[in-house]
Order: structure tokens, then C-alpha cells, then sequence
């Protein structure tokens, strides 16, 4: 049975037309990445998925009901630690407002796992970028959600750290298997990280492709120096500019 | 230690300077004490004068705490029913403006008419001028949250409770805090106005009595002794600022 089910979704700002009949599914432990146009009203499919909104039509399926709010984890394009919480006080922000049971020991070993250590109670801002992505990404996954949304997770980190930060994902998504759904206008990192990559048009939004990455796992940084993988990257590049004006 | 006087040096010296300027132009011109005392008759006066001082110093602290407390709470309540009510702030705000153009000297007299001259009159005069601050930077402080912290609250699914609680009054913090300074100075300067309206002790009774028998030093002697409890106050606020902030240290360098 699919995790996330996504059923001819449309959605309307006034008289804008944002999305028109978006449907896909992901399964479960799959990690799908959406690719678009800038303005393709991804950021607007994730707030559906999020229930800030209800959608002008269509529906929103998770594990065979409809999705109700606070059921996804989630992690923000900009780290979004709060500033006045400890490492370790931030990360149990997501089971604090859903009302979970707090356990301190599992997530200091969350923290060490991600080459936190030593800097649990510190404070956000004594953190570099990179690790305060690591710090929200752990934050989304101790939640334990059925379905974790990355929000363009590494846009705003410089080129190396990105490089660092895929790969751990990598390594932690391989052990633990949540179901993924990816933004990411970054081709490379759509067919690195993903299972699918799913292309959207430009507005009003349709499901343009849906492509299988028919890559191995565990997956080695080279692949993305492979024939096929670039391949793939063609194909995909083409498919978005074909969409986008 | 050392950074206080890399720091303070300037000022310090600044202040003797008026200071000895002030004493030498005192005894060179002759001035009589009852229109302008030497530095070292004031001095001297709050030396050798405090069994006359200190028994209204105690008076006036209570009324500048108590009417602190009262504008804190009052303060800090409306602007949190202002922020969570939208209608209302719209309603109120105006309002909230007009309170503080009314002059607090027309309206004390008007509250002696109505509570007599007891604590009362002299509390709420005190919360009048105290709140505003507290308010407007409360208020502010709240609706300058970042939005992407209520996006990312939003989206877990937290509700409008948590995000107050978890988000917008921790952010709120520092800019309460600048409030809470500000009204903390006001209350004591509050207190001695508020005394000269009528009471049997305070710092604001011994103001009057001095200047009434034209015992100028005295009313200098008073002076700084708002200004010390004023400092002295903000020094507390500005303590407990810095620990409830503590997050902020270095992200603030």
C-alpha cells in the first residue's frame, strides 16, 4: 500500500491557478524528489500536504486516510532551529508539540550519530550551517512521522557542505528507510538522494514525469560521474526546459 | 573589571570635571547654598544628613515596586490580549495612544478627588506611565517574530497555543525586556512626582519639605537618590535580563 497518496489535486489563489491535477503516489520508504520551475507551486503542494490549507479540490491521502495536520515532519529550507533552545531542546520540538514522549537518551545518541557531540546544549547560532541543517534534518526524523518533507533542505549551503550533507543523508536515510518526499530544483541532487524523481510543469502545475533512478544502493558519490547518470540529467534538464518559459 | 574602565573612564572623568568646575564657580562667585550648594555641601549633607533621608527611602521603594508590579502585569496583559485578539488591538490601539497624551499632572489631581490620598491615587498614576512602555515593546517584540519559526511550527502541526508558548513569547523576550527598563526607571521618577501630590513620607515628602525651607542641598540630596534607586533598579532588570537571554550572548557580538 502507498504511503502517500496524491489524488488530481488542484488548488487556486483568487483567480490564479496554482496547481491543476497533480496526482502521484509514494511508497513506503521510498524517498521521491519533486523537481519544478521556480514558481511551480511546489512550496504550495507542501502546504496542502501540511493541512495549512485545504485544497481547492482533490485529496490527500496517508496510509489509506486522509492526511490530517501535524502527521508529516517536516524540515524548512532555513534551518528554523529556535534560537533560544539548546541543540538538544530543538530537537524534541516536534515530539513536544505532538504531545510525545520525550526520550532524552535516544536523541543524544541521535546527536552523536550526526557529529553533534559536544555541542548539545549549545545554542543555534554557535553552530555552522551545515550542522544546523543536520541538527533540523535529526529534528524531523525523531518525530517518527509516517512521511518527512525536505524543503530544499540545502539550497542556502555553500557547494562542498551540500556535497558533505547528501551523503550523510544518504547514510542515515539507507539505515532508517523513512518515506521522502524531496524539494529540490537541483537535478544532480534529485538523481543522487532519489528512488523517483517526479517533474513538475510551470503553473498551473501538472505532473509533467515521473522518472525511476535506476541507480544501486548503497550509492557511491561516483555514480554521478556515470554515463547514464548524466544521461538522466540530460533528460531531466530538457524536460524542465521544455517547461519552463 | 578592566572592560568597565576601558569604558567608563570618559564619562567619569567628564563628571569630575563638571563637578570641580561646578565647586570652584560656587566659591568664586559667592553663591548662597539656598540657590545653588557646593558639591561638597551635598556631599556633606548626605554624609551626615541620613537619619533625615533614610526613613523616606523605604517608603518610596515600596510605592515605585509595588506600582512597577502592577504596570508589569497590567502591561503585559493587555498587549498579549491586544496580539491574540486582532479586532480588539484595532479598537484599543488609538485608545492606548490617547492614554499617554493625557498630561499625569491634570489627572493626579483628579485621582486624589476620587481614591483620597492614599497608596491608590499614587499606584495607578505610577501604572499609567509604566505600562505604555511595557506594552508597545511587548506588542512589538511579538509581531516581529520570524515567520519562517510559525511556517516551521505550522507545519508539525503545533497549535496557535504552542506557537505563543514555543515561539513568539521567547522571541517577544528581548524586547519585553527593553520595556521593562524603561518602565522600571519611569516607576521610581513615578514614585517621588506621585509623593509631592500628598503623603507623610517618601523621597518626593522630603523633596518638598527641603525646598519649602529652602534647604537647597537637600533637594539636591534627593536627586541623587532618585538617581542611584533608578540606576539601581535598572542594574536588577538589566541582570535579569541578561540571564533570561543568556541564548542571546555572543549572538549578539
Amino acid at each position: 500500500m502507498s504511503q502517500l497518496v496524491v489524488r488530481s489535486l488542484e488548488h487556486r489563489f483568487g483567480t490564479s491557478d496554482v496547481l491543476r491535477d497533480v496526482s502521484f503516489r509514494v511508497e513506503k520508504g521510498e524517498f521521491v524528489s519533486i523537481i519544478g520551475p521556480s514558481g511551480s507551486g511546489k512550496s504550495t503542494l507542501f502546504h496542502l500536504i501540511g493541512k495549512l490549507y485545504e485544497p481547492t479540490s482533490g485529496s490527500i491521502e496517508l496510509n489509506g486516510a486522509p492526511i490530517e495536520r501535524g502527521m508529516i515532519s517536516y524540515m524548512p529550507q532555513n534551518d528554523s532551529l529556535l534560537p533560544w533552545r539548546t541543540i538538544v531542546r530543538n530537537i524534541q520540538l516536534s515530539r513536544e508539540v505532538n504531545g510525545q514522549p520525550i526520550d532524552e537518551a535516544n536523541l543524544l545518541e541521535w546527536i552523536n550519530r550526526s557529529g553533534l557531540a559536544g555541542y548539545e546544549q549549545a545554542y543555534p547560532h554557535e553552530l555552522s550551517g551545515g550542522m544546523r541543517q543536520r541538527a533540523s534534518f535529526i529534528r524531523a526524523l525523531v518525530s517518527e512521522a509516517p512521511l518527512l518533507l525536505l524543503d530544499e533542505p540545502f539550497s542556502a549551503l555553500d557547494e562542498l557542505t551540500r556535497m558533505n550533507m547528501q551523503r550523510w543523508l544518504l547514510s542515515i536515510w539507507e539505515e532508517t528507510r523513512p518515506t521522502v518526499l524531496f524539494i529540490t530544483h537541483n537535478i544532480e541532487e534529485a538523481l543522487f538522494l532519489s528512488d523517483r524523481v517526479i517533474v513538475l510543469s510551470d503553473k498551473p502545475t501538472v505532473v509533467q514525469r515521473s522518472i525511476r533512478v535506476p541507480f544501486e544502493r548503497p550509492r557511491r558519490e561516483e555514480i554521478t560521474l556515470d554515463a547514464a547518470f548524466i544521461r538522466l540529467k540530460k533528460e531531466i534538464y530538457n524536460e524542465l526546459r521544455s517547461v519552463s518559459h | 573589571m578592566k572592560r568597565l574602565i576601558a569604558k567608563g573612564w570618559r564619562p567619569v572623568t567628564v563628571l569630575i570635571l563638571l563637578l570641580v568646575l561646578w565647586e570652584g564657580a560656587v566659591r568664586q562667585f559667592d553663591v548662597p547654598n539656598w540657590i545653588l550648594p557646593a558639591p561638597s555641601v551635598i556631599a556633606n549633607e548626605l554624609i551626615y544628613g541620613a537619619d533625615r533621608y533614610l526613613p523616606h527611602i523605604a517608603s518610596s521603594v515600596q510605592l515605585a515596586l509595588t506600582s512597577y508590579g502592577v504596570a508589569v502585569l497590567f502591561g503585559l496583559t493587555v498587549a498579549i490580549t491586544l496580539f491574540r485578539v486582532e479586532s480588539l488591538k484595532e479598537a484599543m490601539y488609538p485608545l492606548l495612544i490617547i492614554s499617554q497624551n493625557i498630561p499625569v499632572i491634570v489627572l493626579a489631581p483628579l485621582l486624589v478627588i476620587w481614591f483620597g490620598f492614599g497608596m491608590l491615587p499614587k499606584v495607578i498614576v505610577i501604572t499609567l506611565v509604566c505600562f505604555f512602555p511595557i506594552t508597545i515593546a511587548t506588542l512589538d517584540g511579538l509581531r516581529q517574530t520570524n515567520p519562517a519559526y510559525i511556517h516551521y511550527m505550522k507545519m508539525i502541526g503545533a497549535t496557535d497555543r504552542h506557537i505563543f508558548w514555543k515561539v513568539e513569547w521567547p522571541h517577544a523576550l528581548p524586547s519585553i525586556f527593553s520595556g521593562l527598563k524603561i518602565a522600571a526607571t519611569y516607576s521610581v521618577m513615578g514614585a517621588v512626582i506621585t509623593e509631592w501630590l500628598g503623603a507623610n513620607k517618601g523621597i518626593g515628602v522630603y523633596m518638598t519639605l527641603a525646598s519649602s525651607s529652602f534647604k537647597t542641598e537637600r533637594v539636591f540630596v534627593a536627586i541623587v537618590i532618585v538617581i542611584a534607586l533608578s540606576l539601581l533598579f535598572f542594574a536588577c532588570i538589566a541582570a535579569l535580563e541578561r540571564y533570561t537571554l543568556r541564548w542571546q550572548e555572543g549572538g549578539r557580538r
